[in-house]
């Protein structure tokens, strides 16, 4: 029933998605260009808008489900993938190659898929207590350690920038849709799916998880190879997302919650409302991004934070009362 | 502004009346922030902190009293013999106290307003000059002729400038509408407050975005493609590998890759090449169409 809600909801945004841009093309005319492709303003709706909006709910989704797995791996209500160093990875290696002048078209997405799977491969390693265990409190520290040296090394990169390739990379790593296209969102597909039907299945595993290690052995499962798989898949996916959109924060750590406060912590249920209500947050938020100082367009994480917060702010008043 | 400008216009028509160029005795002069800074003579020892002040300087014949420089200021080839002090956003004081200078210009910037409080705090004389578009060099040009105690010679580049961009500037029917691409990912684009959108304009072109006040900003491919460029602008050395991007494909003049191709510090910043700039912009645009 609430499933359906929020599904009826992300329809909604992404026909909104599709209705609205820079652009103020009346609704007749956006249907007349979906079922028509020869209509004088298809090009703009097919092959901006609509892969667009279906990259920005794809993204959104997956980083929402990234931060919901990892929240009850680490048993930490602050977990993210910006926490867990991954993000801080992927924008070193887009820094570094902004800096340098490299950045390609082709070449940002793959350099920042890379660092985030080196940076996560950090993390890990740094993790394993004793050769063996992942200890879920070793690994937030390390997340946040190397986070940290990340953002170190692209603050020491970017004072040594000129000014116009500095903005572009602040740009980049504030995050944005502003390239996408069917190919990223194939492209983006072909990462994500596996990793994501891998995440919805570990679900009853993360019930577990989340009660602790000790608890979750004693029910049965099977704990260090669960949470390898979570941790993983949640890089594999946060590394994909930042590729094809940049950082863009606070959908993985906000949207889990609020959901949570609303549909209880069953992870069968919690993951497919995260991933609708994420995706749906962040088509609103690109929605917005691109059509309030239009022609302009404003950081695509600023938006999200912009009508999140408050929208938290209200639920978790509620609950609380 | 307006003080500033009737202040300096009155400190020149002054400066005109009665001043053989090496006077000595205090000069005053009023900057682009609107302080008053006190040499005790003609500059000697001059720390400019932006590349369009540099090249003023050598052009006002004052090369060998430059003693800093940024390692942007590139131009002319002699400026690359003055030692660097580094950046000229965010200034290391200590790199310019270290030239001893008596006279430092610095870009005027938000980022600046520290480093310039810092150097008035150790004695040394420092103005601000904003250098972004080409209404800014004239008014530089001058500010530097009276700190160089030869407003003569700064009147002189001034109306030098003013016929050469007069000359060089076309107008024509029908000017082509380009879009200029600073950036492509996430695409950024210039507006009107840009340097370029001014040499497009005299070069017998117009900005796509020339609506849009401010000098740049990120811009949504959609309003790219429903205003239908005649031509795209790029400063990049490459081919632009963007144009074969899916997502460009919807904007005709990037299918069909109409590019106008300049590459040059003198697109970059106001100059005394501005001319020449314009000129060689409107070469590009014809071979373009």
């Amino acid at each position: 029933m609430k499933l359906g809600l929020l599904a009826l909801l992300g329809v909604a945004a992404l026909i909104g998605g599709v209705a609205i841009g820079a652009v103020a093309l009346p609704p007749g005319e956006v249907i007349a260009a979906l079922l028509h492709p020869g209509a004088p303003d298809s090009a703009i709706v097919w092959s901006l808008r609509v892969p667009r909006a279906l990259l920005a709910f794809a993204v959104g989704g997956t980083l929402g489900v990234s931060g919901a797995a990892l929240q009850a791996l680490v048993r930490n209500p602050l977990a993210e993938p910006y926490l867990l160093g991954i993000s801080g990875g992927a924008g070193l290696a887009a820094v570094v190659a902004i800096a340098m002048g490299l950045a390609s078209a082709w070449l940002l997405p793959a350099l920042a898929f890379g660092g985030a799977l080196v940076a996560s491969a950090a993390v890990y390693r740094l993790s394993l207590v004793g050769g063996q265990r992942l200890e879920p409190r070793t690994l937030v520290l390390a997340g946040v350690v190397v986070a940290f040296f990340c953002g170190a090394i692209m603050s020491a990169l970017l004072t040594q920038t000129d000014a116009p390739r500095l903005r572009n990379a602040f740009l980049w790593l504030l995050g944005g849709f502003g390239g996408a296209s069917w190919p990223a969102l194939g492209a983006f597909l072909l990462y994500a799916v596996a990793p994501l039907l891998v995440l919805f299945a570990t679900a009853s595993s993360l019930d577990l998880l989340s009660l602790g290690d000790e608890t979750a052995h004693a029910l049965g499962a099977r704990v260090e190879r669960t949470k390898r798989i979570v941790y993983f898949t949640t890089a594999l996916l946060t590394a994909a997302s930042v590729a094809v959109s940049g950082m863009i924060g606070f959908v993985g750590l906000i949207t889990p919650h609020a959901i949570r406060g609303w549909l209880g912590s069953i992870h069968r249920r919690l993951l497919p409302a995260v991933f609708l209500a994420s995706g749906t947050l962040l088509v609103a938020a690109d929605a917005l991004a691109r059509t309030v100082v239009r022609p302009a367009e404003l950081p695509v994480g600023a938006v999200t934070a912009l009508i999140g917060v408050p929208v938290f702010a209200w639920l978790l008043r509620r609950s609380l009362a | 502004m307006a003080r500033t400008r009737l202040l300096l216009a009155a400190a020149l028509a002054l400066a005109a009346c009665a001043s053989p160029p090496s006077r000595s005795g205090p000069i005053l002069l009023v900057d682009d922030a609107g302080d008053t800074t006190a040499l005790a003579g003609p500059a000697a020892r001059i720390v400019s902190l932006a590349p369009a002040t540099t090249e003023l300087l050598f052009a006002l014949g004052a090369g060998d009293r430059v003693v800093g420089r940024t390692r942007y200021c590139d131009y002319p080839a002699e400026a690359l013999a003055v030692p660097s002090v580094g950046d000229g956003i965010a200034p290391s004081v200590e790199a310019i106290v270290a030239r001893a200078p008596d006279l430092v210009v610095a870009y005027r910037s938000g980022g600046n307003q520290a480093a310039v409080d810092g150097l008035r705090a150790l004695g040394i004389p420092t103005i601000q000059l904003a250098t972004d578009l080409l209404d800014d060099l004239d008014r530089a040009a001058l500010t530097l002729g009276r700190a160089l105690g030869d407003s003569a010679r700064a009147s002189a580049l001034v109306r030098a400038m003013t016929d050469s961009l007069a000359a060089a500037t076309v107008r024509v029917p029908e000017p082509p509408t380009v879009f200029i691409l600073s950036w492509d990912q996430p695409p950024i684009t210039l507006g009107a407050g840009s340097f370029l959108s001014q040499l497009l304009d005299r070069a017998g072109a117009r900005n796509l975005f020339a609506d849009q006040p401010q000098p740049s900003f990120p811009v949504s491919l959609e309003a790219v493609a429903s205003r239908d460029p005649d031509l795209i602008l790029v400063t990049d050395e490459q081919e632009p590998a963007w144009a074969s991007r899916p997502e460009w494909q919807v904007v005709p003049a990037a299918r069909e890759k109409r590019f106008v191709r300049v590459i040059g510090s003198e697109f970059n910043r106001p100059s005394p090449r501005a001319a020449r700039a314009v000129r060689e912009l409107r070469r590009a645009i014809e071979r373009a169409r």
